[in-house]
């Protein structure tokens, strides 16, 4: 494997990486049915935590 | 379907990671990866000698007193640099050095090509005490770097280890390490025809410090910054022009 | 402490105390009057000093058998000593080498005291020490928080904490000695890497089975970046020290990369070590320590879960800024500043998100010095992620690039940023850890505010002045065409600033000093809460209960 061919992969398939990448993660945060698990996750830790839950 | 995959990432932390693994690992991949065929691309120099003991036993001194915090070994392509410190750096010119001596931070000036502009004697009487030559630097004093005798007795280990890592020693040069570096440091003694017979005819044989009887770590040093930018003759043989730098006043 | 341990797990210390102590015997003997050999015999003391604890509590009554149903808390107690004391030392570290640029006599006639030995500690003392220490100790309690469990080992979270300690040790003993791999922010020779290696292993082994062990369906966030901080810089670590050492008795390694590839791996290194270490970590602390004292949950969780994966994802790729104009590829360059300049995206969500968060609650980051403490931080990090950004620009880079410019951005970033936000989280978790109503006296939380806060804007604007008028001098022509000024003339220039640098940073080391002594004496001297909820637990799922702030 030469040098233009890696770096030629690299440009490219780095390129196509990053979009699919950013799309996933878009779609996980805005699905739906986690707006649930967010919300309490984000109120959750205010609660009072002087003790693990058994 | 991708609602399904998601919970399964946020059930096991082990997923997670392997998505933080996924998602970190590919830059350096595809930055760094191209780098190891990059011999294919970068010019060459048949010409370029390799580090004597001496000059190797400097460069680790170099290294020790964290002189690359203060002093870039790198021109940048940009006329001020080049016309301050000389032809740009070329990437072959490091090619030998583990690890590189870049430097990140210019509290003094580069040193990519300092090697014989000041003689032997201004080097010493400037690490001694840097103020008695620039009177306004803030650079430390390095006097005990003269009194300290240089251990010469594990040089052959340090070349074999620089061989291990891919520097074309010969078994010749790492048996003959430490009278090498004797003999460099020690002109017209049995040792420095050797030095010079190995490492090429442009190897500078001289009393370093100015005192031929003791070996020092001074010796080393000043023999590492005599050599800097003069191992190979590639860069002034390039004729691309260097860029201004952007927004400089002319 | 040792007291909480059961006695098999007593034992179990002294065995791998006393397997220390051997390997500290076998490096000393290996290494003989080699630096190595004087690390063996550092390990050794180390190792047979930590074993000395452990057997003047081996025979003590055996703990309560109910650990399980508290939070094990003894490890970060230590870990804010440890962080703390750190910090001092860095900072002082700091102040010396800084004063010693203004004033190069003062230093010894003797090598340790040389500024390039000397500056190595002070990095890993504030980046590793301080910053790593803080790093361990928090991580733990908003692990345990968070997951509503109990810290999944009795012995690692100890290993973990004073392996960790170990190594800076070793790196710092070792930079006086003139042990140095030469690569910036990862100086430590190759046994310390080594070790350390070991230690994050178990780091990340011990976070990754107490997050199994969670009775919260969701990973909080922080918890992401904790975890991102671990993982990458195991992946950075191991990487950038790649090494053949010349013996096993020696300290000296080669590297195994060479010139272009090693400065690209450096760097990669480098800037990741800022991304991982000093921003992913402590945005972890940020999402869990900001909102539990405004008592207010984070802005937007959403927002949070995208700029996590922005920052891990685009991070990677923007090491190569800080060779721009070199000899390394010219395509690299523009990837690395490309990446440079979206990574404000993700940060400044992370920026906005914290200070949203604040939104409504101005009265109280008015009145209380902690929640100023982060909101600061939160201002600094959005200022030095734009300041990072726009360096990273070839033209930009250009001017700035080996000049002081570089030493203010990251300080604006590590006293600015980091340490506004530890000392923060730490103002919030000390009251909380030692069970106390509050830190020891409110007012030198506020004198440590203004300390900090002074030292770090005169520290910064003296950087920013001197590295422009450096830069620019560097590239002035005559009306001939040629340099203005000579190197010396640019160094004449600086000196007012470096002088004035020293002075901030002064501040900034009084300000940690008060820090000390409050924390100390909340430790110490103040009454427990009465009827402290130890005893009482609530085993119920406390969804509907109101917002609890730490106060």
């Amino acid at each position: 494997m030469d040098h233009d061919t890696l770096v030629a992969f690299s440009k490219s398939w780095g390129l196509f990486y990053l979009i699919a990448f950013a799309i996933g993660v878009c779609v996980y945060a805005f699905w739906p049915s986690n707006r649930k698990m967010f919300d309490d996750a984000k109120k959750n830790i205010l609660d009072r935590d002087d003790t693990p839950w058994q | 379907m991708p609602e399904l995959f998601h919970r399964k990432i946020e059930r096991t932390a082990i997923g997670f990671v392997l998505a933080i693994i996924a998602a970190a690992s590919v830059g350096g991949l595809v930055e760094i990866a191209p780098l190891f065929t990059i011999h294919e691309t970068v010019e060459e120099a048949p010409d370029m000698r390799l580090y004597t003991p001496l000059e190797l036993a400097g460069r680790n001194i170099y290294e020790r007193e964290g002189c690359y915090a203060c002093h870039s070994q790198m021109i940048r392509t940009l006329r001020d640099d080049v016309e301050r410190y000389g032809p740009y750096s070329l990437a072959v010119e490091s090619k030998y050095d583990h690890p590189m001596l870049w430097g990140s931070k210019r509290t003094g000036p580069d040193l990519a090509r300092i090697g014989g502009k000041y003689s032997d004697l201004w080097h010493v009487t400037h690490l001694m005490n840097p103020r008695d030559v620039v009177p306004e630097s803030n650079m430390p004093s390095y006097r005990f770097l003269a009194r300290t005798p240089l251990e010469t007795a594990d040089f052959g280990m340090q070349l074999a280890a620089m061989r291990e890592v891919g520097v074309p020693y010969t078994d010749d040069m790492i048996a003959n390490a430490a009278r090498d570096a004797l003999g460099q440091a020690t002109p017209d003694s049995d040792f420095s025809a050797g030095v010079v017979e190995r490492y090429g005819e442009k190897t500078q044989v001289s009393a370093f410090d100015g005192v031929a009887t003791e070996l020092t770590e001074m010796d080393a040093l000043v023999a590492y910054l005599q050599v800097l930018g003069r191992l190979t003759d590639a860069a002034y043989k390039q004729t691309a022009a260097s860029e201004k730098a952007p927004g400089s006043q002319q | 402490m040792i007291t909480e341990l059961t006695s098999s797990e007593r034992q179990y210390a002294a065995v791998i105390l006393v397997v220390m102590a051997m390997v500290g015997v076998a490096m000393a003997a290996l290494g003989r009057s080699d630096p190595f050999g004087v690390h063996g015999v550092i390990v050794l003391v180390y190792s047979v000093g930590l074993l000395f604890l452990v057997l003047s509590s081996f025979y003590a009554p055996e703990p309560r058998t109910d650990r399980q149903a508290s939070y094990y808390d003894d490890p970060i107690k230590v870990g804010i000593a440890l962080s703390m004391a750190w910090a001092v030392f860095g900072m002082f570290m700091g102040v010396w080498i800084a004063a010693q640029l203004a004033w190069p006599t003062l230093a010894f006639d003797a090598a340790w005291s040389t500024f390039g030995r000397l500056r190595p500690t002070h990095t890993t003392g504030v980046i590793f020490g301080f910053g790593g220490n803080a790093l361990i100790a928090t991580s733990f309690h908003v692990v345990q928080r968070t997951s509503r469990a109990r810290l999944a080992g009795q012995i690692s979270p100890w290993f973990v904490l004073l392996g960790f300690n170990l190594f800076c040790i070793l790196a710092v003993t070792g930079y006086v000695m003139g042990v140095t791999q030469s690569k910036e922010y990862a100086e430590a020779e190759w046994y310390a890497d080594l070790w350390l290696v070991v230690v994050w292993v178990t780091y990340f082994i011990l976070y990754l089975r107490t997050l199994a062990r969670r009775k919260e369906p969701h990973i909080y966030v922080a918890n992401w970046y904790y975890m991102a901080f671990i993982v990458v810089v195991a992946i950075l670590h191991i990487v950038n020290n790649l090494a053949v050492p010349v013996s096993i008795g020696h300290a000296k390694s080669y590297t195994i990369w060479a010139g272009v590839q090693d400065a690209m791996v450096q760097w990669w290194y480098g800037h990741n070590a800022v991304a991982f270490f000093l921003t992913s970590g402590f945005l972890g602390m940020m999402y869990y320590y900001l909102p539990k004292r405004a008592g207010r949950p984070i802005f937007s969780y959403r927002l949070s879960i995208l700029s996590f994966w922005g920052i891990t994802f685009f991070y990677m790729w923007a090491g190569s800024h800080h060779l721009h104009y070199t000899a390394l590829p010219h395509w690299v360059q523009n990837l690395g500043m490309t990446f440079s300049v979206m990574l404000l995206v993700p940060s400044w969500a992370s920026a906005g998100n914290a200070l949203l968060t604040l939104n409504g609650a101005w009265h109280k980051v008015r009145d209380d010095a902690t929640l100023r403490f982060m909101m600061v931080a939160a201002v600094f990090y959005g200022l030095s992620t734009f300041e990072g950004s726009f360096l990273a620009i070839r033209p930009v880079n250009s001017l700035s690039h080996y000049t002081d410019w570089t030493i203010g951005h990251v300080h604006a970033g590590a006293l600015g940023w980091v340490a506004f936000i530890t000392f923060g989280s730490l103002y919030t978790l000390v009251p909380a850890l030692w069970k106390r109503d509050a830190m020891h006296s409110a007012a030198l939380v506020e004198v440590h505010f203004w300390l900090a806060l002074a030292g770090t804007l005169i520290y910064v604007f003296a950087m920013w002045n001197s590295g422009i008028i450096q830069g620019l001098m560097w590239r002035t022509y005559t009306e001939d065409g040629t340099l203005a000024y000579s190197f010396v003339d640019s160094l004449i220039a600086m000196y007012p600033y470096y002088i004035a640098r020293a002075f901030g940073g002064l501040l900034f080391l009084l300000g940690a000093l008060v820090a000390c002594y409050n924390i100390w004496m909340t430790a110490r001297a103040t009454p427990l809460i009465a009827g402290s909820q130890l005893d009482l637990p609530d085993r119920r799922p406390a969804t509907g209960t109101a917002p609890s702030p730490a106060e």
